[in-house]
This record gives C-alpha cells, sequence and structure tokens, in this order.
C-alpha cells in the first residue's frame, strides 16, 4: 500500500530522515514511535507529497508520489485521510461544511446526498448532534472526532494520524483510539499513526516501527515489538533516563 | 573571508536588498499564475473554481462595509481639497475652475489612491492576517492534504472580490469628494449646483473616468495578491502572522503608489493626447 525507500529529508541544517525506508501492507494499522521532534510528523507529510524529500522515492499503490505533478498529486491525495494533531478544522466553518467540504470541492453529489454522508460520518464518531457549531466551541476531543469524520468522509484507502491522542485526558484518548481501531476494522482501511503515547500506540497498532537519527531502527508486531532487546526501543518504552537516547545531553541537563 | 571595505559592504547589501526583491516579485508573480492555473482547470473540468457564497462573503467585507471609510475619508479631502485651491484661484478671480479641478483630480488620481491606500489597510491588512493564522493553525495544509487547491480555494474569492469591488469604491470616493466640493462651492464661492455640475461636465473627460477605473483593476489585483501571498507564507506562529501583516499593508501601500506613478509616466508619455 505505501513504500518508502532510503528517504532523506533536511530542514535547512537539520536532518531529519537519513535512509528512512518502510513499507506498509493494506488493511494494517501501523504506529511509528519517536521521540518529539525526530521527524514522525514529516514522514506523513511526505507521504501525502506536500514535502518533497531530498533523495528518495514514495510509493502509495502505483503511483510514485516524489514524481507526481500537482494535478495528479491532487487527485491521488483523495485516496488518503490525514487528521492533524491540533485538528486543523476550518475555523470559519461549522462542523456540518467542516466535514462536507472534500465531498462539496472534490465530487458531483448533490446537497442531500452529501448532507447524508456527513450524517453518517458524524453519527459514526457520535458527533451527530454538533452539526451547527462551530470548532471553537468544541473540546479537543469532539474537535478530534470530527477531524476523523472529515478524514474518513470521501472513503479514503489510508488513513494518516498524526498524534490522534495527544493533549486528550486518557479516557476520551481511548474513546479516540477505540473509535480509529472501529473505523478501521470496518472500512478496512489502512493507517499509519505517528505518536509518542506508548498506551494510544499499544492499542491502536497491529505492527509498531521505532524512528529513530532518522531511521527506522525496529519494526515488528505489537508483542514482539514491546519484548525488544533494542536498547534505544527499550529505554523509550520503559521511559527510562538511562540509555542511548539521552547519552550526552543527560550530561549537559545534569550539568546545568 | 567577508570583505570589510567599507563600499564593497554597501555594494553587497544593495545587491543583497536587490536580489531579495526580485525574488519577492519573483514569487508573487507565480503565485497569481498558480492561482489561475488551478482555478482555470476547475473550469475546464466544468466546475466553478470557488463558491458564490465565498465570493459575496469577500465581496461584502471588502466593499459594502468598506463604503463609509472610503466615502467619509474622501469627502473631507474633498472638501479641504476645494477650500484651499478655491482661496488660491479667487485672488486670480478663477474660483470656476474648482469643480474641475476636484473633478479631474479625484476620477483620475486620488480617488483611484486614496481607495487603494485605504483598502490596503483595512482589506489587505485583514486578508494577511486571516490566511496566515489558517497558515500556521495547518487548515492550509489540511485544505491541501484533502486534494483542493488552496490557491483557487482561498484565494482565488478575494483577489476576484478586490478586483471587482475597488473601481467601484474608487467611484464612491470620487462621488464623495466631488460632493463636497460642491458644498463648499455653494457656501464660500457661490457657485450654484446646477453650474457645478455644468462645469464638472465639461471639464471631466472619458479618458479620466477610463484611466481611473483601469488603475483601480490594477491596484485591486496587487493589493489582494500582496496580502494573500503574505499571509499564505507566515512562518512562526503568532508573531510570524503580525510581522506578516505589517509588511504586507507596507508593501502594499508603497506598491499602490509606486504603480500609480509608473502609470502616470507611461501614460503621459505613450498618450499624451
Amino acid at each position: 500500500m505505501v513504500e518508502l525507500r532510503d528517504v532523506h529529508m533536511q530542514f535547512e541544517e537539520k536532518k531529519v530522515l537519513d535512509g528512512f525506508s518502510l513499507k506498509v501492507e493494506p488493511q494494517e494499522r501501523l504506529v511509528i514511535m519517536g521521540q518529539s521532534g525526530s521527524g514522525k510528523s514529516t514522514v506523513l507529510r511526505l507521504i501525502l507529497g506536500i514535502l518533497r524529500p531530498a533523495s528518495g522515492s514514495i510509493f502509495f499503490k502505483q503511483f510514485e508520489i516524489t514524481r507526481l505533478q500537482r494535478r495528479k498529486l491532487q487527485r491521488v491525495r483523495q485516496h488518503m485521510g490525514m487528521v492533524y494533531q491540533y485538528s486543523a478544522l476550518l475555523s470559519s466553518h461549522n462542523v456540518r461544511d467542516n466535514v462536507a467540504l472534500p465531498l462539496e470541492e472534490l465530487t458531483d453529489k448533490s446537497r442531500t446526498e452529501i448532507d447524508k454522508i456527513v450524517d453518517e460520518k458524524l453519527d459514526l464518531v457520535g458527533m451527530k448532534d454538533t452539526k451547527d457549531l462551530l470548532p471553537e466551541e468544541l473540546s479537543g476531543g469532539m474537535r478530534k472526532r470530527i477531524a476523523l469524520a472529515r478524514a474518513l468522509v470521501l472513503e479514503p484507502e489510508l488513513l494518516l494520524l498524526d498524534e490522534p491522542s495527544a493533549g486528550l485526558d486518557p479516557v476520551i484518548a481511548s474513546v479516540i483510539d477505540e473509535l480509529i481501531i472501529n473505523l478501521s476494522e470496518k472500512s478496512k482501511v489502512t493507517s499509519i499513526t505517528v505518536t509518542h503515547e506508548m498506551d494510544s500506540a499499544f492499542r491502536i497498532g497491529t505492527r509498531m516501527a521505532m524512528l529513530y537519527q532518522g531511521k527506522i531502527i525496529e519494526e515488528a508486531e505489537t508483542e514482539k515489538f514491546k519484548q525488544s532487546k533494542n536498547p534505544v526501543v527499550a529505554q523509550f518504552l520503559s521511559g527510562s533516563t538511562e540509555g542511548p537516547i539521552l547519552e550526552g545531553s543527560l550530561d549537559a541537563i545534569t550539568k546545568k | 573571508m567577508a570583505n570589510t571595505n567599507p563600499p564593497v559592504v554597501v555594494a553587497q547589501e544593495i545587491g543583497q536588498i536587490g536580489r531579495n526583491f526580485l525574488r519577492e516579485v519573483g514569487s508573487v508573480f507565480w503565485f497569481i499564475a498558480n492561482m489561475f492555473e488551478e482555478a482555470l482547470e476547475r473550469v475546464q473540468h466544468g466546475r466553478v473554481p470557488f463558491h458564490a457564497a465565498s465570493f459575496f462573503r469577500h465581496t461584502e467585507r471588502a466593499g459594502v462595509d468598506s463604503v463609509p471609510l472610503v466615502g467619509l475619508v474622501s469627502f473631507f479631502l474633498g472638501l479641504t481639497m476645494a477650500l484651499l485651491t478655491g482661496y488660491q484661484l479667487q485672488r486670480f478671480g478663477t474660483e470656476r475652475l474648482i469643480p474641475g479641478l476636484v473633478a479631474i483630480a479625484f476620477t483620475r488620481e486620488l480617488g483611484p489612491l486614496i481607495t487603494g491606500i485605504m483598502l490596503a489597510a483595512r482589506i489587505g491588512a485583514a486578508f494577511t492576517a486571516e490566511l496566515g493564522t489558517m497558515q500556521v493553525s495547518e487548515e492550509v495544509e489540511a485544505i491541501e492534504a484533502m486534494g483542493i487547491g488552496p490557491l483557487r480555494f482561498l484565494v482565488a474569492p478575494r483577489m476576484l472580490a478586490l478586483f471587482l469591488l475597488m473601481p467601484c469604491l474608487s467611484t464612491v470616493s470620487n462621488l464623495a469628494a466631488i460632493f463636497a466640493s460642491s458644498l463648499v462651492c455653494k457656501a464660500y464661492f457661490s457657485i450654484a449646483f446646477p453650474y457645478f455640475l455644468d462645469l464638472v461636465k465639461d471639464s471631466l473627460l472619458i479618458r479620466d473616468i477610463i484611466t481611473g477605473i483601469l488603475k483601480s483593476f490594477l491596484f485591486g489585483l496587487l493589493i489582494s495578491a500582496i496580502a494573500c501571498y503574505r499571509g499564505l507564507t507566515v512562518k512562526g506562529g503568532a508573531a510570524g502572522v503580525g510581522t506578516s501583516t505589517t509588511s504586507s499593508v507596507v508593501t502594499a501601500i508603497t506598491v499602490v503608489i509606486g504603480f500609480d506613478t509608473l502609470y502616470n509616466i507611461v501614460y503621459i508619455v505613450f498618450f499624451p493626447t
């Protein structure tokens, strides 16, 4: 479904991805874990074609994203749904218009058909009664659910989720996670989630990958991943301050 | 090692400023070209580039809501201009020239210019701040990620609204200033309204009106393009939005005045009569 081959990416002087390779199979729920600022969100933006890598190839189905012209890329993006960390709902549009936006802009469906689909998707995320509200009137968890409904409205084959439970209380975070699992099982959607929230990651993922220093250093099925002997993965999962992740920087912190 | 010779440093600085200026001009040009490309693509597929509701929302904000400001400022300017020139002309017994002077000055020059400056400050700032906030809150990226062209969706309705509304607002400005000068003429120089209108009609040429209207279209395009470009290239969160908004207003006002001068030079050199 998705493949990234030897991708290199840097922002000015900072190298973010350094020979990043990853393969995602259909209907898989892959979770990419990594430290803050390690380039997890960059991977999602590269798959969407919003960022272009310095080198390497990115494939979505038979399309090489890195070589697509803008027009073709826009068509390919319609097969993907993205949920942003801070939801990225259009603040000047109400919930109904936010969810209906891709349908109104990209399909020839009538208003009645669009309203029916919007109702269906909002019902799916349990937010049918919020249709007339503006994003500013919603809580963080509600916004995430609306963003999820918007991402699903075009029935995408690939769902990209950027920190879906970040900033939410544990109960709402679990609700969002369950929602993601149910939706991907029901709609047979492949999903890639990036997060550093351990509980959420293990709940959602059927396979896990660890991004460290611009590369995937470990990838395995969830249970296997938990038992990983890789010192970086072990330290990340345990949250310990002892280990290779903070080597050097811990000395600097303690000296201060 | 960097050269520390003062003339060389100054030349390098000037070169750097020139390079940045040309890069910005090129970027705005491509920005407009890409917007047209995205919009035309939609038209080719038999779809409208943006919703009529979005266009009318912007025309209302940029146009209808700007009428009181443009009208009032132009009224005061017309009043002042008629008074100041009137007293000078009265010394030579030529105060009947006031109606023509105000009418020509406003239809040809001041109307579009004053309207351009006011809209750059009022609407240009609003466009930049709005799009800039959308940019930093990832709304623009979300639109792009859905497969929707952000330029035709966000920029095209704003540009078209300002492009079409500028001549209308310039006309409001002209009428307000001419009306103000007619009050001055009546009150201080004993020029009755019917005579005032005859003098305006005698002195105004179609060419003056067309010049003003063409300028207004150009200013509308420039202000909206600069404002939207600055908004969509915001970097650095809330502070970035503030910086870009200031920059947008300053750039738009400078460009409007610069283009006005250029337009006048070209017009006078190539169409002298």
